[in-house]
C-alpha cells in the first residue's frame, strides 16, 4: 500500500496527471458548451481523431507545425457547424448524426493515411513534429513544483486556462447568457429576439474547436504522430465527465480531471501486479454510479423523469 | 370472422388510408435507395480525388462477394452478426430510447456462451442451446442496467450505455488476457468451445465450402420474423410502439411507460447476446481479443437505414454486409483501402438522419394529389 502511496505522490506521477488529463479537459469543454447550446456533441470522439490526423499530416507535409495545428483546429471546427446543419437544416437528431460523423472521421482518416501514405497503422513515417513544452523560467527550479508544471505541453496550459475560459463566457458575457437561454428554452429565447441559430451555430463551431484542440495534442504532443483511431473512446469519456459535472464548467473541470488522475493511477499500478484492465474500469463504475445517484436525487426532489430522449 | 358491412364514407376512408401508406411505403424505400445511391456516388468521388480507380474498384466491390462460394459464405457469416447488432438496437429504438450498449451485451452474452460451451459438459443438441440462452441472459442483463436506469431513475440512456460498454470491453479483455486464457498458448485466446456446441456450418447442408457461415444465419432470421411478430402483433409491441411515438399519450393511455422501456433494454440486449453466442460459437470457437470489432456501431447505421423494422433490418443487414465484404476483396485486388465502405456508411447515416428529406417529400406529394382534387 505504501508503494501506491509513493507512486501517487510523486512529482511525475502529478506531472502525468495534467499530461492525461488534457485531452479530457478540453473535449469535455467542447461537449459542455454544446449540451448547454441545446445540442449533444456525440461526434466529440470524431472531431477529436480529424483533428488529430489533419494535423498530423499538415504539419508533415508543410514542415510547419504551427500550420498543422490550426488546421487540425480547423477541422474539427468545420465537423461542429456541420453537426449544427445537420440539425437545424435538416432536422437530423443531434444524437444520430453525431454517431455518422464519428464513423466519417474514422473511416476518412484511415482512408486518407491510407491513400496518402500506404500505410495501414498511421502516419508515424512522417515526421510532423510536436507543438513546443512550456518551461517556467522561476518554477522550473522549485523542488516539486518546478517538475510538475514546468515542462507541460502548450496545450496542457490552454486545457487548464479552458475552465476559467467556459465560466466566464458563461456567465460574464452576453454571448454566454444567450447560449444558455437557447439550450435551456429555444422558443423563450427567440420571443426575446435572441438569434437562437447563428447562438447554437457559434456555440457547436466552439465546441468543435475545443475538442479540435484535443485531438491536436493527441497528435502533436501526446506523441508525435497520427494512429489509427487514437482517440480511443476519450470523446465519449470527456461526454460523461460533462453529465457528471453537472453541466457546470467547474464540476466539469473536476469530472475530466478525475478521469485524468484515475487513468494515470491505471497506468502506474499496470507495473505493481494489478491487472490493469480493472483498475482502468474504475472511472466508468464511478461514471455510471454518479449518474444513477444524481437521477435519483434529481428524482427524489420531485421533477419529473423525462420518458424519452429525441430520436 | 364476419366482415361488418363499411358505410360508403367508411369505405372511402380505408381506401384513401392504404394509399396513404402505400405512398410513404414507396417514399421510404425510394428515399432507402437514393440513400444508398447518393453514398455510393460520394464514395466515388472520394476514390477520383485520391487518385485511384473508382470503376475497377467498385466492379470488384460489387461482384467479389458472390465469386467464390467461400466468400459467400463470409458474406451470410457477417450478415448475421450484423443483423442481430441491427435488430437489437431497433427495439430500443422503437420505443425512442437511444441505447448505444450494443457492445457491451454482445461481449457479455459471448462471454456466457464461451464459459458454458468450454466448461459445461452437455449432451449433444442441449449443447449448443444452453450456450445459446445464457449468451441471451447475460446480454438481457446488460440491457437491464441501463434499462432500469432510465425507466426507474431517469438516467441518461446514452451515457449510461457507453460507460457500461466501457466497463464490460475491459473486463472481456482482463477475463481473455487472464483466467480465460489458454495456459501454454502463444498467443491470446481462451480454449475452444466443445465440438458439440459448434453450430452447423451451412457447407455440411450445402456440399459447396461457405466458409464459417452457420445456422446462426436461421438464428438471425427467426429472431427476426420474432421481433416484428412482437413488434406488430402483440400487446408488448404495441406499447413499444406508442412509447416510442408519443410518451406523455401512451401514459396518458394506460400505459405503464417505464417498464415498457425497462422491457425494450432487455429485449435488445437479449438479442444482442445472441449475436455474441453467434460469434463464439459459430465464427471462432473460442474467445478472441477484440471479438466484436466495431460491429456493435454498425448495427446501430442497420437499424437507422431500415427505420427499425425488423425485416427491413435484415435487407439492410444482407446489403451492408455484402458492401463489407466486397470492400476487403477490393482492398485485396486493388489499391483502395476497405475504410471507403466506413466512409459510405457514414455518409447513409447522415443522410438517413436528415429526416427533413423524405417528410419534404411526402409533404409534396400530398399537396399535388390535394391540388389534382
Amino acid at each position: 500500500m505504501s508503494s501506491v502511496l509513493d507512486v501517487v505522490l510523486s512529482s511525475a506521477f502529478l506531472a502525468a496527471v495534467l499530461r492525461i488529463a488534457t485531452p479530457y479537459l478540453l473535449a469535455a469543454f467542447g461537449g459542455l458548451v454544446a449540451e448547454r447550446a441545446g445540442i449533444s456533441n456525440i461526434a466529440l470522439e470524431g472531431q477529436m481523431l480529424s483533428a488529430a490526423c489533419t494535423g498530423a499530416l499538415v504539419a508533415g507535409y508543410s514542415g510547419s507545425v504551427a500550420l498543422g495545428a490550426v488546421s487540425g483546429v480547423a477541422m474539427a471546427t468545420l465537423l461542429g457547424v456541420l453537426l449544427a446543419a445537420l440539425r437545424l437544416e435538416l432536422g437530423a437528431d443531434a444524437i444520430i448524426a453525431g454517431i455518422g460523423l464519428n464513423l466519417l472521421a474514422s473511416g476518412g482518416t484511415a482512408y486518407a493515411v491510407y491513400s496518402l501514405l500506404d500505410d495501414k497503422g498511421g502516419t508515424s513515417g512522417l515526421k510532423s513534429g510536436s507543438l513546443p513544452t512550456v518551461t517556467l523560467p522561476g518554477v522550473e527550479n522549485v523542488p516539486v513544483l518546478g517538475d510538475v508544471l514546468s515542462g507541460q505541453n502548450m496545450v496542457t496550459w490552454l486545457a487548464f486556462l479552458a475552465a476559467p475560459f467556459v465560466a466566464w463566457l458563461f456567465y460574464r458575457t452576453r454571448f454566454g447568457f444567450h447560449l444558455r437561454a437557447v439550450g435551456e428554452m429555444p422558443d423563450a429565447a427567440e420571443s426575446v429576439g435572441i438569434a437562437v441559430r447563428r447562438v447554437q451555430y457559434t456555440g457547436l463551431a466552439l465546441s468543435g474547436a475545443l475538442a479540435g484542440l484535443a485531438g491536436v495534442f493527441l497528435s502533436m504532443g501526446y506523441v508525435s504522430f497520427f494512429v489509427r483511431d487514437m482517440t480511443a473512446g476519450r470523446g465519449f469519456i470527456a461526454l460523461a465527465a460533462v453529465f457528471l459535472g453537472g453541466l457546470r464548467p467547474w464540476g466539469v473541470f473536476l469530472a475530466a480531471l478525475g478521469f485524468g488522475a484515475a487513468e494515470a493511477l491505471a497506468v502506474q499500478l499496470g507495473t505493481l501486479d494489478v491487472p490493469p484492465q480493472l483498475v482502468s474500469t474504475i472511472p466508468y463504475v464511478m461514471t455510471l454510479l454518479a449518474l444513477a445517484l444524481y437521477a435519483w436525487r434529481r428524482k427524489r426532489r420531485g421533477r419529473a423523469v423525462p420518458a424519452a430522449a429525441s430520436l | 370472422m364476419t366482415t361488418t358491412p363499411m358505410t360508403l364514407i367508411e369505405t372511402e376512408d380505408r381506401r384513401q388510408y392504404r394509399a396513404t401508406r402505400r405512398r410513404d411505403f414507396v417514399v421510404d424505400l425510394s428515399m432507402a435507395l437514393a440513400t444508398i445511391l447518393a453514398a455510393l456516388a460520394i464514395g466515388f468521388l472520394v476514390m477520383l480525388a485520391t487518385g485511384n480507380d473508382p470503376i475497377r474498384a467498385y466492379e470488384v466491390m460489387l461482384t467479389g462477394p458472390l465469386d467464390r462460394s467461400f466468400r459467400v459464405g463470409r458474406w451470410l457469416e457477417d450478415a448475421t452478426t450484423l443483423t442481430l447488432l441491427g435488430l437489437s438496437v431497433a427495439i430500443p429504438f422503437r420505443a425512442r430510447q437511444i441505447s448505444l450498449g450494443a457492445e457491451s451485451q454482445v461481449y457479455a452474452g459471448a462471454l456466457a456462451a464461451a464459459t458454458v460451451a468450454i466448461f459445461v459438459p452437455l449432451p449433444p443438441v442441449v449443447a449448443v442451446i444452453v450456450p445459446m440462452a445464457a449468451a441471451a441472459a447475460a446480454g438481457a442483463g446488460m440491457g437491464l442496467v441501463p434499462g432500469a436506469m432510465k425507466a426507474r431513475l431517469g438516467a441518461n440512456e446514452i451515457v449510461a450505455t457507453l460507460m457500461l460498454n466501457a466497463i464490460v470491453v475491459r473486463v472481456y479483455d482482463y477475463l481473455v488476457n487472464g483466467p480465460l486464457k489458454e495456459s501454454g498458448s502463444s498467443a491470446v485466446h481462451s480454449k475452444s468451445i466443445q465440438q458439440d456446441s459448434a453450430l452447423t456450418p451451412l457447407s455440411d447442408w450445402f456440399g459447396v465450402p461457405l466458409g464459417r457461415a452457420n445456422i446462426g444465419l436461421g438464428v438471425m432470421l427467426l429472431t427476426a420474423v420474432a421481433l416484428w411478430l412482437l413488434i406488430t402483433r402483440t400487446p408488448l409491441g404495441y406499447r413499444i410502439r406508442m412509447t416510442g411515438a408519443n410518451p406523455d399519450f401512451a401514459a396518458y393511455g394506460g400505459i405503464r411507460v417505464p417498464r415498457v422501456i425497462e422491457w425494450s433494454f432487455v429485449i435488445g440486449g437479449a438479442v444482442a447476446g445472441l449475436a455474441g453466442a453467434h460469434l463464439v460459437q459459430g465464427v471462432y470457437g473460442r474467445l478472441e481479443p477484440g471479438l466484436a470489432g466495431s460491429l456493435a456501431f454498425e448495427g446501430i447505421v442497420l437499424a437507422l437505414l431500415a427505420r427499425n423494422n425488423p425485416l427491413v433490418v435484415v435487407v439492410a443487414g444482407l446489403f451492408y454486409s455484402y458492401l463489407r465484404a466486397g470492400g476487403d476483396i477490393m482492398e485485396q485486388q486493388t489499391d483502395v483501402g476497405t475504410e471507403i465502405v466506413v466512409v459510405i456508411q457514414a455518409v447513409i447515416v447522415l443522410l438517413v438522419t436528415a429526416q427533413a428529406l423524405p417528410n419534404l417529400l411526402k409533404r409534396r406529394i400530398a399537396r399535388r394529389q390535394v391540388g389534382v382534387r
